[in-house]
C-alpha cells in the first residue's frame, strides 16, 4: 500500500514535471523531508513568522477554500463598521454530512485590534486541518464528526489601524468608531501624534535640571530612577503627541476608548458600571454579526476567543456576580479541559477572569456561555515564558531589553532620538515598538500557533459525540413489544451544559422511532428498578432533555408492530446518529 | 381626491371645532393622521424611526424652533406597554397642546415625543379579537420548547375578547370573594379555607401539555426587554436585552440626543405620585439598584410638583417599576432624570381593598358595562369538569373611558410645562474686567445654574452619555496669560455658582460660552 502510493506519486510528480516546466521547484521538493506534526508540501504555502492585515488573512482563507473545497467554504457573516467583510471559514469534511447537523467549534481571534496574533492563530488551526487532513486519521475522524467555524479577525477595521497607523502595542483596543472620550462635546479632537513619523507611539523624555530619572550609563534605551536623595537629569513626558485641541492634555480624545469585550448580552451592563461598554448588547456590527451567526448555529458546542498577552487559558465568570452562573458539573469539564492546555503550552496558566484577571460584565465568553450554553475558553497569547523559559513576569523591560539585545538584535526598540516639540521644546522620543512585547517575535509564533491549535482542537473533539446502541426487545404478550434504546455519548461535553439545563436555552434532544406503531414512550430512569418517565403526547418522539458526558440515556417504547424500524438520535449541539434494524 | 379630504378637513374643522373629536381610543391610522398634521407644523419634525416586525411604524416628533439641539430637552414616551392605550393619547395630546396652546415654552426647550412604542400589541385593543396585548409580532417560543406561540388564548365564548376561564375542581386555590361573588380570590390556607376553582387565562391547551396560554402568539413585549434587570430568557422577554427593531431604533436615536434631560413616561410604573425610595445598600453595589440619595431628593421634588397639579389620587399603586422597562432604564442605564405615571387610577371607592371588587363597584355606580358574567361553555381539555368563562372585560382598569382622557391630559400637560420650567439654566453673573497694566486684563466672572435641578444628576455626573460643562474662552492661546482655554466641570448643583477666572493680553473683545446641550448654554462678551 505504501508502495503503491509513493510509485504513484512519482508517476504524478515526473508528469507535472514533464508538463509544467516547473522542474525547479519539484526538484527541490525532494530536497525536503517530513516533520512530524507539520503539514508536508501544503498546498497552501504560509510563512508562519509575519502578520497580515484583515485582507492579508482572507487572501489566505480563499486560498485554503479554494484548494480544499471538500473540506473548507468561506463566507462574510456581516460587515464591519467600516464596510469589512467579517470572513469566516467553515471547516469539515462535508462528504460526510452538512456543516449544521455536526457538533461545532467556534474560533475567532482579535476582538481587541491591537491583540493581532489571534488572526494568525485562528488560521492557523484552519490551514493545520486542511492540511493535515489527507494523511492523519484522527483529522479525518475529527471532521467526518465536527464542523470549526473560524473567523480570524472579528475585528478587520482597527486591525489594519494597528498594522498600518501609527500606535502603541496597546492601541487602538475598540474598533474605529470615534466617541467623544473626554466628554467635551467633540470627538476625537486630539489623537496620538506620530512625531518622528515612525510608525509607532512610542515615550518623550526630556532633559531637566529638577528630573527624577537618568539614563543608564550602561544601556542608554533605559531611563532609571534615581534614589530619594539624588538628583535626575530627565523627566518622563508621557505618549508621543501634542495637545491638538489646547486643553491642556495630550492624546486625550482618540480613536474610541470603548471595548468590544463589553458589548456582549450576558449581564450586560452601562458604562459607568463597566467602562468601555457602548449602548446596550451588540451595539458593534462586528459582535452583531457574530452574535447571529451563533444563533443561526445551534450546533455550535465549543467556543474559543484569541486575545493577547499573558499566557493564560480563562474561563468565565468575566464577572463575580455571575459566580452562581457557572456551576459544579460544568466546572469539571472546563478544569478537564484547561488543565489538559497547561501541558499542551508551556508558560501558560489555566485561570478564572473574575478572581484571576479582573471582574468585568459584558464579556464574550460569558455570553457564549451564559446565554447560548457553549463551553468557551479565551486565550491570552504571548507570555515572557517563552524568551528565556523563565518566569520573568509580565512586562519586565529588563528582560525586553535583553530580548532585544540577544534575540532580536535591536529589531524591537526605537532608540531615543531629539526632536523640537511646539508645546514641550527639546524633546528625546523613543521606546518599544508597537509590534513588540504583547506580539510574539516572528521565531515564537509558530509554535505557540501550534500549541494553541492543538488546544482548539482538543476542546473540539470533546464535544458530544452521539450513537445509538444496545437496542433490545422484549415480548410482552398479546402483541405488544418492548424496544428499549441506549444513546450514548462518548465524549466529555453533555449535549446541554447544566446552565442550559437551568434556562432551556437549547431545545431537547429527541429520540425518535420510525417503522413501529407507538402505543407508548418512556425515558428510562432506572432501568433495574423499573423506573420509567412516561411521555404521553407524541411518544414515538421522546424528548430527552441531557445526554450527559460520558454517560449515556435509555428510552423504552412499547409497540404493537415493528419490523424494519429505525432510531435516530437529533440533538442542536450533540448532531445526529442512527441505528436501524 | 385630495382636495375633496382638505374640503372635508376644513369643513370638520369649521363644524365641530375639532376634526378628530372622538369617542375611543384612536385606531393606529387615527394616530398616523394626527401626526402627521402635527408634523405640517413649521416648530415639528415627523420622523418614522424604522419599522416593527408588524409593519408599523416608530415615530418620533421633535419639537422645538431655532437651534433645537443646544436646548435641554424633555423626552415624552407612550405605548411603552400596548394595552395601555391611554398612554398613546396623554404623548399624542401633549404634542397637540404643546403646539397649540403652550408654543412660547419652545424658545427655551425642546420636546421629542415618541407618541407609541407598542404598536403591533397597540392594535389588539381594535382587532376582532381583543386582549391586553404586551407583545410585537415576532415569532417567539415564550415557554421554550422549540416550538413558537404554539399555545396562546383561545376565545371559548366568541365573544371578541379574551377574559378568564374557572374550571371547577376541589383541588383549585381560587374562591368567589365574600365582597363581591362576580370575583375570585386565592383561598388563603392559612385560614383552613377550601379552594373551589382552577383560573386560567381563557384558553386550550393546544399543544397537550397541561399549560394553558404559557405560548402567547404575540413576541417581545417593549417595556420589559430592556437593559435594566434584563428578565432574560424569560416569556416577552427573549435571550437578548434590546434584541427588537424598535426598541434598538428608539435607543440608537437617543444616543444620539444629547439634549435631553428628563423622561416622562406613560406607563404602569409610578415614581410620581410616590417618589422612589433610596437603599443605601443597593445605592452602593458595583450594579446599581436603588435611585442614587442625592436624586431621591430631586425624585420626592417633582412628585410634590405633580401631586399639585394632577386631581387624581394614586389607589393600589405597587408598581414602581419592573425588570427590563423602560422607565427605570432611562434612569439607571441613560443616567436622565425619569419620571413615570399610568396617568389614571381606579379610585378608591367605598372601603373595598381587593382591587378587582373596588373597580367593579366603582364601574356598576357610573352604569359601565365592563364584567363578563361568568357563563359555562363545553371546554375540550375539561370534558368532565364545569368550566365557566366570564370576567372584568379587558382593558378597563388601566385605560378610564375615553371621555375622561381630556382632563387627565390637561393636567399631565400642565405637569411636563412645569417640569420644563426646572431645567437647568447656566447664567454669567457678576462679570468684572480689571486692568492689571501693561495691556494685561483679568477678568472675572460667575458661572451660575439657576435651577432648581442640577447639571447633572448623581447618576447623571457618572455616565460618559451626557456631556460635561463646558467653558470656553475665545481668546487666542498667545493672548491668554492664565486660565484655561477650555475647561471642563463635571456637575454643577441646583443654584450653585462657580467662579471664574483668566489674564488676558491685549485689546477688544473676548467671549466666554458655557454649557453642554442638555443644560443650555450662556454666552458672554467682554470689552478687555
Amino acid at each position: 500500500m505504501q508502495t503503491l502510493k509513493t510509485t504513484k506519486l512519482i508517476v504524478a510528480l515526473a508528469l507535472s514535471a514533464l508538463c509544467l516546466g516547473s522542474f525547479n521547484a519539484n526538484a527541490q521538493q525532494e530536497n525536503f523531508f517530513r516533520a512530524i506534526g507539520s503539514p508536508h508540501k501544503p498546498k497552501v504555502e504560509i510563512a508562519w513568522n509575519r502578520y497580515h492585515s484583515a485582507e492579508g488573512l482572507w487572501d489566505w482563507m480563499k486560498k485554503i477554500a479554494a484548494a480544499h473545497p471538500n473540506l473548507a467554504k468561506i463566507e462574510s457573516i456581516g460587515k464591519s463598521y467600516e464596510g469589512r467583510d467579517i470572513m469566516t471559514l467553515t471547516i469539515t469534511d462535508f462528504s460526510t454530512g452538512k456543516d449544521t447537523d455536526k457538533p461545532a467549534m467556534w474560533i475567532d481571534g482579535n476582538i481587541h485590534s491591537n491583540e493581532i496574533q489571534g488572526g494568525e492563530f485562528s488560521l492557523y488551526v484552519a490551514w493545520y486541518l486542511t492540511e493535515m487532513h489527507a494523511d492523519t486519521k484522527f483529522i479525518q475522524e475529527l471532521l467526518r464528526d465536527k464542523t470549526f467555524y473560524i473567523t480570524p479577525t472579528i475585528n478587520p477595521d482597527a486591525r489594519n489601524n494597528f498594522f498600518k497607523e501609527p500606535n502603541t502595542a496597546n492601541s487602538p483596543r475598540s474598533g474605529m468608531i470615534v466617541l467623544d472620550n473626554d466628554g467635551d462635546g467633540q470627538a476625537g479632537e486630539d489623537m496620538m501624534n506620530d512625531l518622528d513619523g515612525d510608525g509607532n507611539i512610542t515615550m518623550m523624555i526630556r532633559k531637566s535640571p529638577t528630573g527624577r530619572f537618568i539614563k543608564d550609563p550602561l544601556d542608554p534605551r533605559k531611563l532609571m530612577a534615581v534614589g530619594p536623595d539624588q538628583v535626575g537629569d530627565y523627566e518622563m513626558l508621557g505618549q508621543e503627541g501634542m495637545d491638538n485641541d489646547g486643553d491642556g492634555e495630550v492624546n486625550e480624545d482618540g480613536i474610541g476608548y470603548y471595548d468590544p469585550n463589553r458589548d456582549w448580552g450576558w449581564n450586560w451592563q452601562p458604562d459607568y458600571i463597566q467602562r468601555g461598554a457602548m449602548r446596550y448588547p451588540f451595539t458593534l456590527p462586528e459582535n452583531r454579526a457574530v452574535m447571529e451567526f451563533v444563533m443561526k448555529h445551534p450546533n455550535i458546542a465549543g467556543a474559543q476567543s484569541f486575545h493577547n498577552s499573558g499566557g493564560m487559558i480563562l474561563r468565565g465568570p468575566g464577572a463575580e456576580e455571575d459566580l452562581n452562573t457557572y456551576n459544579r458539573e460544568d466546572i469539571r469539564i472546563y478544569d478537564a479541559i484547561g488543565k489538559k492546555g497547561e501541558e499542551m503550552i508551556p508558560g501558560y496558566r489555566y485561570l478564572t477572569v473574575y478572581k484571576d484577571l479582573y471582574s468585568v460584565f459584558g464579556g464574550e465568553l460569558d455570553w457564549f456561555y451564559g446565554n447560548r450554553g457553549i463551553f468557551t475558553y479565551t486565550n491570552e497569547l504571548m507570555v515572557s515564558y517563552l524568551y528565556f523559559n523563565k518566569e520573568a513576569g509580565r512586562g519586565n523591560q529588563d528582560e525586553q531589553l535583553k530580548v532585544d539585545h540577544l534575540l532580536t538584535f535591536g529589531d524591537a526598540f526605537v532608540p531615543f532620538k531629539e526632536y523640537n516639540h511646539p508645546q514641550f521644546g527639546t524633546v528625546e522620543i523613543g521606546g518599544f515598538k508597537k509590534n513588540f512585547g504583547r506580539a510574539h517575535p516572528g521565531f515564537l509564533l509558530e509554535q505557540d500557533a501550534h500549541r494553541n491549535s492543538a488546544f482548539t482542537i482538543y476542546h473540539a473533539y470533546h464535544t458530544p459525540k452521539l450513537s445509538v446502541m444496545d437496542v433490545k426487545e422484549e415480548d410482552l404478550g398479546g402483541g405488544l413489544k418492548a424496544i428499549t434504546a441506549t444513546i450514548f455519548n462518548e465524549r466529555m461535553m453533555p449535549t446541554h451544559a447544566s446552565q442550559d439545563l437551568k434556562y432551556k436555552i437549547e431545545r431537547p434532544d429527541y429520540v425518535t422511532i420510525a417503522g413501529a406503531k407507538v402505543v407508548a414512550g418512556f425515558v428510562v430512569e432506572d432501568e433495574d428498578m423499573k423506573k420509567f418517565t412516561e411521555q404521553k403526547s407524541s411518544p414515538e418522539k421522546m424528548a430527552v432533555e441531557n445526554i450527559p458526558g460520558m454517560g449515556a440515556v435509555k428510552v423504552k417504547w412499547i409497540v404493537s408492530s415493528a419490523s424494519n424500524y429505525s432510531i435516530t438520535v437529533d440533538s442542536a449541539k450533540g448532531g445526529k446518529a442512527s441505528w436501524k434494524k | 381626491m385630495r382636495k375633496f379630504l382638505l374640503t372635508g378637513l376644513l369643513l370638520g374643522i369649521l363644524i365641530c371645532g375639532d376634526v378628530f373629536a372622538q369617542s375611543d381610543y384612536p385606531t393606529l391610522s387615527q394616530v398616523t393622521q394626527r401626526l402627521q398634521k402635527l408634523g405640517s407644523n413649521a416648530s415639528v419634525e415627523l420622523k418614522s424611526l424604522t419599522k416593527t416586525d408588524g409593519g408599523k411604524d416608530i415615530y418620533v416628533l421633535k419639537v422645538g424652533t431655532g437651534v433645537k439641539d443646544e436646548k435641554p430637552a424633555i423626552a415624552v414616551v407612550g405605548g411603552v406597554e400596548g394595552f395601555h392605550v391611554l398612554s398613546v393619547e396623554l404623548a399624542l395630546q401633549f404634542a397637540e397642546k404643546l403646539v397649540s396652546e403652550n408654543a412660547s415654552v419652545l424658545e427655551k426647550s425642546t420636546f421629542y415625543i415618541f407618541p407609541n412604542m407598542s404598536p403591533d400589541a397597540y392594535e389588539q385593543y381594535h382587532a376582532a379579537l381583543k386582549y391586553e396585548r404586551r407583545g410585537n409580532a415576532v415569532a417567539m417560543d415564550h415557554d421554550r420548547d422549540g416550538k413558537s406561540g404554539e399555545s396562546g388564548y383561545f376565545d371559548l365564548n366568541g365573544d371578541g375578547m379574551i377574559t378568564w376561564m374557572r374550571v371547577e375542581d376541589q383541588m383549585g386555590d381560587w374562591m368567589v370573594s365574600k365582597d363581591d361573588e362576580r370575583v375570585l380570590v386565592k383561598a388563603d390556607r392559612s385560614k383552613g379555607e377550601a379552594g373551589k376553582y382552577r383560573v386560567f387565562k381563557e384558553s386550550k391547551d393546544d399543544d397537550k401539555d397541561g399549560e394553558f396560554a404559557e405560548d402567547l402568539q404575540e413576541g417581545i413585549a417593549f417595556n420589559r426587554s430592556l437593559t435594566y434587570k434584563f428578565p432574560v430568557f424569560e416569556p416577552l422577554a427573549g435571550d437578548i436585552a434590546v434584541s427588537q427593531k424598535e426598541s434598538r431604533a428608539l435607543l440608537d436615536y437617543l444616543f444620539e440626543q444629547w439634549n435631553i434631560f428628563a423622561f416622562v413616561t406613560f406607563s404602569p410604573a409610578n415614581n410620581l405620585s410616590t417618589p422612589l425610595k433610596y437603599n443605601a445598600g443597593d445605592a452602593k453595589k458595583r450594579v446599581v439598584t436603588s435611585i442614587l440619595e442625592k436624586d431621591q431628593a430631586i425624585n420626592s421634588m417633582v412628585s410634590g410638583i405633580y401631586n399639585e397639579t394632577v386631581s387624581q389620587k394614586a389607589f393600589q399603586q405597587t408598581n414602581q417599576g419592573t425588570d427590563g422597562d423602560f422607565f427605570q432604564w432611562a434612569y439607571f442605564h441613560f443616567a436622565r432624570l425619569s419620571f413615570s405615571t399610568p396617568g389614571y387610577w381606579t379610585p378608591e371607592f367605598k372601603g373595598q381593598t381587593n382591587a378587582e371588587a373596588n373597580y367593579l363597584a366603582w364601574a356598576d355606580s357610573l352604569g359601565w358595562d365592563s364584567f363578563v358574567p361568568w357563563t359555562e361553555v363545553k371546554h375540550p381539555d375539561f370534558p368532565n369538569q364545569k368550566v365557566e368563562v366570564g370576567g372584568i372585560k379587558p382593558f378597563v382598569m388601566v385605560n378610564p373611558p375615553f371621555e375622561k382622557v381630556a382632563e387627565i391630559a390637561d393636567e399631565h400637560t400642565s405637569f411636563i410645562l412645569k417640569l420644563a420650567e426646572m431645567q437647568p439654566k447656566l447664567e454669567f453673573h457678576n462679570l468684572k474686567t480689571e486692568s492689571l497694566g501693561n495691556g494685561l486684563t483679568r477678568v472675572t466672572v460667575d458661572l451660575f445654574n439657576n435651577s432648581p435641578l442640577p447639571t447633572h444628576s448623581e447618576m447623571g455626573a457618572r455616565s460618559r452619555w451626557l456631556r460635561k460643562v463646558r467653558i470656553d474662552m475665545d481668546a487666542s492661546a498667545d493672548k491668554l496669560v492664565s486660565g484655561d482655554k477650555i475647561k471642563l466641570v463635571d456637575s454643577m448643583d441646583a443654584f450653585e455658582k462657580t467662579t471664574l477666572s483668566w489674564i488676558v493680553r491685549g485689546s477688544g473683545n473676548v467671549t466666554i460660552k458655557a454649557g453642554a446641550a442638555h443644560t443650555g448654554f450662556a454666552t458672554q462678551t467682554v470689552k478687555l
